[in-house]
């Protein structure tokens, strides 16, 4: 989705309002308790969230021009890989084994097969149309997010085509926006 | 989770940008191992192994002739890579300015000059010393395919190289052309 992406996508920022501010911390606290005791740090309510509109109906959340969070139409709020590479425990999580690697770097879905073989794991609870943070093979770190099209369980049974569709992945456009002026 | 889960700290590289683990999927291995062999040894065990110490004078040659490289005159470029997406195409882009006169009403025509950005310029900056210059008015406008370029009010079509050249050392003359009939000319 943001692989071709750069600052000249985005149509307009505004700064929200107060109650808007306040539905976007919200929906953001509920989709990811995990990050609850930061949150303050991370979207202080004294300062002025922007939101960035792109093509697409993608919407970027910004704190001091830093992007944090994206969300496509009205689903739920995602961070971005720099946000989760701090907080790695926030999401749920799916790994891939080692062979998929290169290919989701390239903005490949993530194929069922990849997440069931021996270098792949499943977390049995994650349900269809949820965000995870896709994990790979004898790597520490989250190397995309992901937004699952078929439940764990579902994807063990199937065993076939797109698993997760990838949203954004390391080094794509999103990734190399570290600011946004 | 009672307390605050501290934020963990990821060691980027220094040369792709990417988590070091990922360094070897990157857009370019080759150029991060020397980052690698100073900074995360302990990453890419391979790394040390096969370079051993032979090779440990083989990497820091690396280091040497891309110093080199850079230092002949291709620092520019790499800046430039750097900044756009899509490394790939952007690379083979050509540093040239493009001068060209488009006619408006009869008698009043635009200079249009584009690839400013591509010397390392700021179009912002380029566009008011322009106006400046030639008390017309300039402004930065969206081209065609998405390039950013100046718009001046005025035929100043001839004028302008010479500025060009004095106010930024960085154009060689050779690299600025103008549009003539369709047809690229070069200035000199």
């Amino acid at each position: 989705m943001f692989k071709k992406f750069s600052s000249e996508e985005v149509s307009a920022q505004n700064q929200v309002k107060a109650s808007v501010q306040r539905k976007i911390r919200q929906s953001i606290a509920e989709e990811y308790p995990g990050l609850e005791p930061v949150l303050e740090d991370l979207l202080p309510k004294k300062s002025p969230l922007i939101v960035a509109k792109c093509p697409n109906h993608l919407n970027l959340v910004l704190v001091n021009n830093v992007p944090l969070f994206f969300n496509i139409r009205d689903g739920p709020y995602m961070p971005t890989l720099r946000l989760l590479h701090q907080y790695p425990n926030i999401m749920k999580k799916l790994q891939v084994d080692r062979g998929a690697i290169k290919f989701v770097l390239a903005g490949a879905n993530i194929m069922c097969p990849g997440l069931t073989s021996p270098g792949g794991a499943l977390d049995d609870e994650v349900e269809a149309e949820t965000p995870v943070a896709i994990m790979a093979e004898g790597k520490q770190h989250a190397l995309a997010i992901g937004f699952t099209k078929m439940s764990a369980k579902d994807i063990r049974t199937i065993n076939k085509g797109i698993g997760v569709d990838n949203m954004h992945y390391l080094n794509d456009g999103l990734w190399k926006m570290e600011r946004l002026e | 989770m009672a307390e605050k889960p501290q934020p963990v700290q990821v060691l980027y590289c220094g040369v792709c940008g990417l988590p070091a683990e990922y360094c070897e999927f990157g857009p370019d291995f080759e150029k991060c191992k020397p980052w690698l062999i100073q900074n995360a040894p302990d990453l890419y065990p391979d790394l040390l192994k096969g370079a051993g110490a032979g090779d440990a004078d083989k990497v820091s040659d690396q280091l040497q002739s891309t110093s080199i490289s850079s230092d002949a005159g291709s620092s520019k470029p790499k800046e430039e890579v750097k900044r756009l997406p899509g490394g790939k195409i952007k690379k083979k882009e050509k540093q040239e300015v493009i001068i060209e006169k488009v006619t408006r009403n009869k008698r009043k025509c635009i200079t249009t000059v584009k690839g400013l950005d591509l010397f390392g310029i700021k179009l912002n900056d380029a566009s008011k010393k322009l106006g400046k210059k030639f008390a017309t008015g300039a402004s930065v406008v969206k081209g065609p395919t998405e390039k950013e370029q100046i718009d001046v009010q005025g035929d100043i079509a001839y004028d302008i190289v010479e500025f060009i050249t004095d106010t930024w050392p960085d154009v060689p003359e050779s690299a600025i052309f103008f549009i003539e009939d369709g047809k690229k000319v070069s200035a000199s």
